[in-house]
Order: C-alpha cells, then structure tokens, then sequence
C-alpha cells in the first residue's frame, strides 16, 4: 500500500497545484484579518456563513477536494496507467485506500491550516473554537475526498458532476430549499463544527452531533466501499 | 467446410520444442468466451487452450485480439464463458497475478519517474523478494542498465517499450501476456527482444503475444490462433493451418533449364489445378496434393530430362495464410 | 537490379477542392458539436443539456411564480411586487452559465492538444487564428443559446401568464432586444474566459475547476473586503467580483439594478466605467487566448 500512497502523492503534487493551494488556503485568513482590522466586527453567525460557511466550506474545500480527489484515479484512468495498479497481487482496497489517503494528505494540510489559522483569529484564540472548525474542516475534506475519488474513478465526467453537485446542488438550490441540505456534505461538516462547540455556535440549527457524525462516516465509508467495488468489476483501461 | 475455415485444435510439430500433447497441460483455458459491447460482439464463442512456449495472436485490427487478451488478464469482463490460468478463474483474482506478467499496447508511463524507479515500484507492487537484486536482472535482461537512471520522459518510443518489458519481467512470472510489444521497435531491438522471449520460452514460460508484424511471430510462434472478426479462425501451427486449408491450392514454384516441357510434363498431374510460366521463365503450379508434387516433380523432371534449379513454395508463409484466412 | 512499380489503381482526389472558409465552418461545426454532445452519443449530451434544462426551469419557474402573482392577485401584480423578471435573470443564473462555460469549454481545446490532433489541423492551410476564431465562435453560439433560450421562455411564458397576452407583447417588446444584447454580453463574457483557462492546461478537469474557483472564490472574498473597506476602494474592489461584471451590464441596459447586484458597492460607479470594465475584461482574455493560439506551429 505504501507504493500506491507514495505514488498518488507525487502524481497529485506538483508545484503549480501546490502554489494555488496555498494561495486559495490564505484568502479566509486575510479575509479574516480585514474583518478583524475593521471598526464593526461580525456576529459569530454572520461569520459563520459568509467566510467559513460560503467562502472555506462552499468553495474553497470542496474545489480544491475537487481537483486534487477527482485526479487521483481519473487521471491514472485517462492516461491509462491504472493496470499498472490493478495487475498487482493485491485486494482492491489496498489500491483504493491508498488514493483516498494520498488526496487527505495533500489537501487537507492546507485546509486544516486555512480554517485553523482564521478560526483562532476571528474566535481570538478560543481553542474549543478553533478545534472544532479544524476539525470540521477535516471530516469535510474526508467527505469529499471519498465522493470526488470515487467519481474520478467511475466517469470520465467527473469534475462536470462534481462542479455540478458543488455549485448547483450545495450553492443554489440549498438557498431556496432547506431540505437540500440533510443530503450535503457541506452542512454535514458545518454540523459537525456547531457539535463540537454548542457554546459557540449555539444559535445555529442543524443536524443534531449523532446524526452528523453518522452521516460523515456513512459517506466517508460509503463512497470508499464504492470504489473498491468499481475496481474490482470494471473494465480497467 | 464453411467459408471461413475454422479448424480445430492441431498439435504443432515445429521443432526445438517438446510438443507431447500429454505433458503439457493447459496453462490458460478459455472456454466460450464472448464479449459484446451493447450491439457489437467483439468476441464471438472462443475456446482454446495456451500451453507453455511462445503463442502468437494474429488478426487484423478489430478482429477483437485486444479484447480477448483484456479478458485473458482480467483487465475486463467476459459477457459469457470462462477464463482460467493455472485452474483458477482470472477475473477478480489478484493473488494470481503474482504469477502473470502483462504488457498492454498503450505507451504511456509514469513521465515523472525515472525508468529504474519505475521499474522498482511495480516489483514492490507485487510483491517481489531481493527488490533491487530483480530490478537490476529484469533492466539487464533489456539491455539499459545506461538509462535507468534517466527520467523516462527522456526515453525514446523503443526505451520506453523496453523499460515497460522490464517491469513486466521483474517479478518473473511464469505467465506472460505481450500485446503489441514491437511497437516502435527498431530491428536490433526486434533481434534482441526475440533472443529475450526464446530464452524466456526455455525457462519454460508461457507466453502470449500479439502482434501484427508476422515475420516475428512466424519466426518465434510455436502455436497460432487466428481471430478473424471476433472469431477464432484457426490455431496451430501456421503449418498444420495451411495444410488444413485444402480448398486453397498451393502454388509451387520450380526453376529449371526447360520450363516449358516441365510444365507440359506436370499438367499431366490429376492433382494439378494449372500451371503457368511466369515472365522470368519459371514453372508455376497450382496444386491441392504437395506431397504428390513432391514425389512427382523429380520423377517428371528425370524423365523429360530437365535439370531442377529451385523448387520453392510460394505460400507458405503466415503471411499469406493470414491473407487467405483474412480476405476469404 | 531493376525497379518496376505497380499501378494497383491508386487514384488522388480529384474532386473540388474547398478554401480556408471551408475549413473554418468545418471547426466551427465540430466546436459546437462537441459542446453539445451532438453525434458523440448519449454520455457526451448529458452535461451540456442538464445545464441548459436546469437554467431553462429557473426562467420557466419565474414565469409560472409571475403568473400565479397576476391571477391572484390580479393583473400587473407580478411587476408591482417587483418579482424576478428578465433584468434579474441573468444575475441569478450567472453562476450556472459560468459553471457550464467551465465545464464545456475545455472540451472545446484540451482533447485537441492533449492528444495532439492540433498539429493535424495545421498541416493544412489553416492557421492557429483561424483554428481559435472558429472554436471561440462556436462556442460563443453555445453560450448565447444557453442564455437567450430561457429569456425566450420567460418571455413567452410571462405573455401567456398574462390575461391579456397581445397587450403584454405591445408594452414589453422593448424587453426583447434588451435580453438579446444583455445575453449576448454575458455569453461572451463566460465563452472567452471558458476558452483562456482551457488553453493553459491540457486537461480539462484542471481548467474547469480552476475556472469556477476563480468566479466562486472571488464573491465572497470581495464582498467581504468591500464591506469593510467601503467607500471608492470599496466600490473598486467590488468590480473584481467576476460574477458581477457582465451582470453590471445587463444592469444598464435595462436600466434598473437587479437583485443581484442591489447590494454590490460596484453600482454606483459611473456606466460607461462598468461597460468599459467589462471589454477590459473579455477582451484581453480574448487577445491573450488568440495569441496562445497564433503561434501554433505543425
């Protein structure tokens, strides 16, 4: 496994790829600084949802995830390198589990440092706060991960369904239905933060904490398991 | 006898290689394949068997070749039949690729490593033991222990195909499948790639190859299998094929001093369909029955006192067995 | 040793040989084939024409939420009450036509470079300009029919929610002309800069989400830096959120403001500052496009 990890990690690193992603990874922590400069500082709520809420969970994370989690095997599967994996003497899952890690490590650091960083500012050093956005942050990378790995692997459309999914399904529709939102990894991850820190974010409604960390782990093991299942009953390329 | 002869198995009697039908099992069997894709069959009821020594798959480009060599990997699905190499099922089976060494006909490699760090990296993939000490065999075997260390963007079209040889070699497997493997092959390295698979075939390997250069295989093929249209259009010997194929006459080609009593000797034969002298003055005969002809010739020859310069067949090559088979 | 060949019966085209235009409607018709998934079976028709479908609904549900207003609240209602109408929609529906520029576009010019069919195309007299003006203007026709097939239907759709249909055609028909033009420079706008990012990267994937990342990222970012730094900075820094430049537009040409941009601080600065704003910004994308292409060789 530790070939296919080591593998996906230089396939997926490059020195452009990691440049935007830092870039992208210090807008909410400028941001967030600006707002901090400012004479009238937002409420908790308002922040919640216009920087980490729109800004780091609506665009940033899932498109960074997008790009780097859709690549992993979609790549391999449009340059026809992915036999190179499947003709290995290993169970499937030792392919898959490998690429999905290499995607969390390569995008998470820098959304876990961009949510950290902006978190700690604009929650002025409340460590519950920053932890819990932190953490959120990464169970979201997680979620999207496991989705855009195994889309890249099933469809060679995969970044038309996922921009798709972000942008219409968790952009637009989940402004004008409410429902919209118990099927969104987007909200899932923003329970989960409210979860981790009632105090702080004890005005916002959302999923109760069992409900969102089982809908996390449903869609993190869910979309895995589909993936391995792929490997084993497609046509590989 | 239906339009596209079809025969069925015959035990090839080329030399330099024990052909007892009794020793040597089956190493891949293939037992009514057939694949579609939606409306189109790629692959129509195919059923051989693979013994070790070198097997070569012929056919023209969509007669399915490809498709039917995914199937024997694993790579894809059969929509009907059963593949098994060394008795078990090769679909969803990882554990037996330990075994098997596959070369796909698609050139493209991992740019960014160097060919020695690719090499490594699919022997760790399977597991081998002694990594460096298989890498370094596997890139001797082909011949560039020079360029191992060089990025393989670098590498020309033939490197490139060479260095993929030694991944595929470098956990030594007893099975393998080469689709296309002189692609981009300049003749030296056609040479030395034919010495590489005749000492692999003495080690007692089986191997598959497909290719579409006919001499190669001509020259290094013991069995034949024929696809033609998704079907299995003959296998065996090119030979034992062409001997099989009795509908079509071979032509026989004989220099001589007299070429005109000759030919007026030999159309005398019940066994010949015709006989024409060609422009440089040659006899030309058209035959069901070599083995009659064989005998024949001199006879006819002694009696009408003509000298025989050269006596030589002008079809027995897999390349006209090929034209026949694939033109009907 | 002698040499004979052999006339087998080779013959060379003798038909009629066609000129550059030819071959510039020839890359046309594949572009706006390709975009939408014509003759490339069902797989490749169902990208392009979900977005259309889905921006198609948004304007029919206008109509129908327009036409609900009118019958019970009665007539002229649904423009009393100020319901989303044509100058809206452009601004609601930016952020899905910029995603299908995103993704449409690359198919347009990464597949040719990434497996180097670009360099057959050269090989005839054909140059890199014509090659990208003949992409750009299929694709711009894309773009424009994506935009102006839901104005169409919001137009036909609040007419016949009308009670009197012929008198809604007779006071609107200026609304006509207006969405024609103001879709154009929207379809304009998302073609060209669809069609820059696809030419600095051969596959499409990274050229779409780095697209979208560049329209979803830039809103709220300067929306945020606007609101604090407020004032002419404020409305400055307000024109670079990219969603909004040709919504500006569409904003003068119907003369009010839209709900999209009601907020932006951006509204205030002079018109033909915010038009110029927008050539700015589709035509050097255009001109940097053309000339990443001009100098293609064989």
């Amino acid at each position: 496994m530790g070939s296919v990890y080591r593998l996906t990690l230089r396939q997926l690193s490059g020195r452009w790829r990691l440049a935007i992603m830092t870039a992208l990874a210090a807008l909410p922590v400028l941001i967030t600084l600006l707002t901090l400069a400012s004479d009238d500082a937002p409420s908790v709520s308002d922040y919640e949802s216009a920087i980490l809420g729109a800004m780091l969970a609506g665009s940033i994370l899932p498109l960074v995830v997008l790009a780097i989690g859709g690549a992993a095997f979609g790549n391999e599967v449009e340059d026809r390198t992915l036999a190179n994996l499947t003709l290995a003497p290993i169970p499937r899952w030792q392919i898959a589990l490998p690429k999905l890690l290499a995607v969390i490590t390569v995008a998470g650091p820098f959304i876990a440092a961009s949510a950290m960083l902006s978190a700690h500012i604009a929650f002025l050093g409340d460590g519950r706060a920053t932890l819990a956005v932190t953490l959120a942050a990464l169970a979201g990378v997680a979620m999207y991960a496991s989705v855009f790995v195994f889309l890249g692997l099933r469809s060679s459309y995969a970044v038309g369904i996922g921009l798709l999914y972000i942008v219409i399904w968790e952009g637009f529709f989940s402004g004008f239905v409410s429902g919209v939102r118990l099927l969104s990894i987007r909200y899932y991850a923003i329970a989960l933060m409210h979860a981790l820190d009632p105090r702080r974010f004890a005005d916002a409604d959302s999923l109760p904490a069992v409900a969102a960390v089982v809908a996390a782990a449903i869609v993190t093991g869910g979309f895995f398991l589909l993936s391995v299942r792929r490997l084993r009953r497609m046509d590989v390329p | 006898m239906t339009a596209t002869p079809s025969v069925a198995d015959i035990r090839p009697t080329t030399c330099g290689f024990d052909a007892d039908p009794a020793s040597a099992a089956a190493v891949i069997r293939v037992d009514g394949v057939s694949r579609w894709f939606g409306s189109v069959v790629a692959v129509s009821d195919v059923s051989f068997d693979i013994t070790p020594g070198i097997t070569g798959l012929l056919g023209p480009n969509g007669a399915g070749k490809t498709t039917l060599l995914r199937m024997i990997t694993g790579l894809a699905a059969a929509s009907t039949g059963t593949v098994t190499v060394f008795g078990e099922p090769v679909r969803d089976n990882p554990p037996l690729y330990r075994r098997m060494g596959v070369m796909s006909e698609h050139e493209t490699v991992y740019g960014f490593m160097k060919g020695r760090e690719f090499v490594r990296a699919m022997g760790k993939l399977r597991g081998v033991a002694d990594l460096e000490g298989a890498v370094d065999r596997a890139i001797a075997l082909v011949d560039l222990e020079d360029a191992q260390h060089r990025s393989m963007e670098t590498y020309s079209r033939g490197m490139r195909q060479r260095m993929r040889l030694a991944a595929t070699l470098v956990h030594d497997p007893d099975v393998l499948i080469l689709d296309e493997p002189l692609n981009g092959a300049d003749p030296r390295q056609r040479v030395h790639f034919k010495q590489l698979l005749l000492k692999l075939k003495s080690e007692g390997r089986t191997i598959v190859i497909s290719s579409h250069i006919l001499e190669e295989v001509e020259q290094l093929a013991d069995n034949v299998l024929l696809i033609v249209n998704g079907k299995l259009a003959a296998s065996g010997g090119f030979r034992a094929i062409r001997a099989a194929l009795n509908q079509r006459p071979y032509h026989v080609r004989v220099v001589c001093a007299a070429p005109r009593e000759l030919a007026a000797a030999v159309v005398t034969l019940p066994s010949v369909d015709a006989v024409h002298v060609d422009p440089d003055g040659a006899v030309v005969i058209l035959s069901r029955n070599v083995l009659d002809l064989q005998v024949e010739i001199p006879r006819l020859a002694q009696r009408a006192g003509v000298s025989l310069r050269r006596v030589e067949p002008l079809d027995d090559s897999l390349e006209s067995v090929f034209g026949y088979l694939v033109e009907g | 040793m002698t040499g004979t060949v052999f006339d087998i019966g080779y013959q060379h085209y003798t038909g009629p040989r066609e000129g550059r235009g030819r071959s510039r409607r020839a890359v046309f018709t594949d572009g706006i084939r390709t975009a939408l998934g014509l003759g490339r079976g069902g797989r490749a028709k169902i990208l392009p024409w979900l977005f259309i479908g889905v921006l198609s609904a948004i304007a029919l549900v206008m109509a129908l939420v327009a036409g609900a207003a009118n019958s019970f609240a009665g007539p002229g209602s649904a423009e009393k009450m100020n319901l989303p109408s044509h100058s809206d929609y452009n601004g609601i529906a930016s952020i899905i036509m910029f995603v299908f520029a995103a993704v449409v576009g690359p198919e347009l010019l990464c597949p040719d470079r990434r497996q180097g069919v670009i360099h057959l195309y050269r090989v005839r007299p054909f140059t890199g300009t014509d090659y990208i003006a003949a992409r750009w203007a299929a694709f711009l026709a894309v773009t424009t029919l994506a935009v102006w097939l839901p104005q169409v239907i919001l137009f036909l759709g609040l007419s016949m929610g009308d009670p009197a249909p012929m008198e809604y055609l007779r006071t609107h028909w200026l609304d006509i002309p207006k969405f024609l033009v103001a879709g154009i420079a929207m379809a304009a706008y998302a073609a060209t800069l669809g069609l820059l990012t696809a030419s600095f990267t051969t596959r499409r994937a990274y050229a779409s989400v780095f697209l979208v990342g560049l329209f979803v990222i830039s809103v709220p970012f300067t929306v945020g830096v606007a609101e604090e730094t407020g004032g002419k900075l404020g409305e400055w820094i307000s024109m670079f959120n990219l969603t909004n430049i040709p919504v500006h537009v569409n904003d003068i040409i119907f003369g009010e403001v839209s709900e999209v941009t009601e907020d932006a601080p951006a509204r205030n600065l002079p018109p033909w500052v915010r038009v110029a704003w927008y050539f700015a910004w589709t035509i050097i994308p255009g001109t940097v496009l053309w000339a990443r292409y001009r100098r293609l060789a064989p």
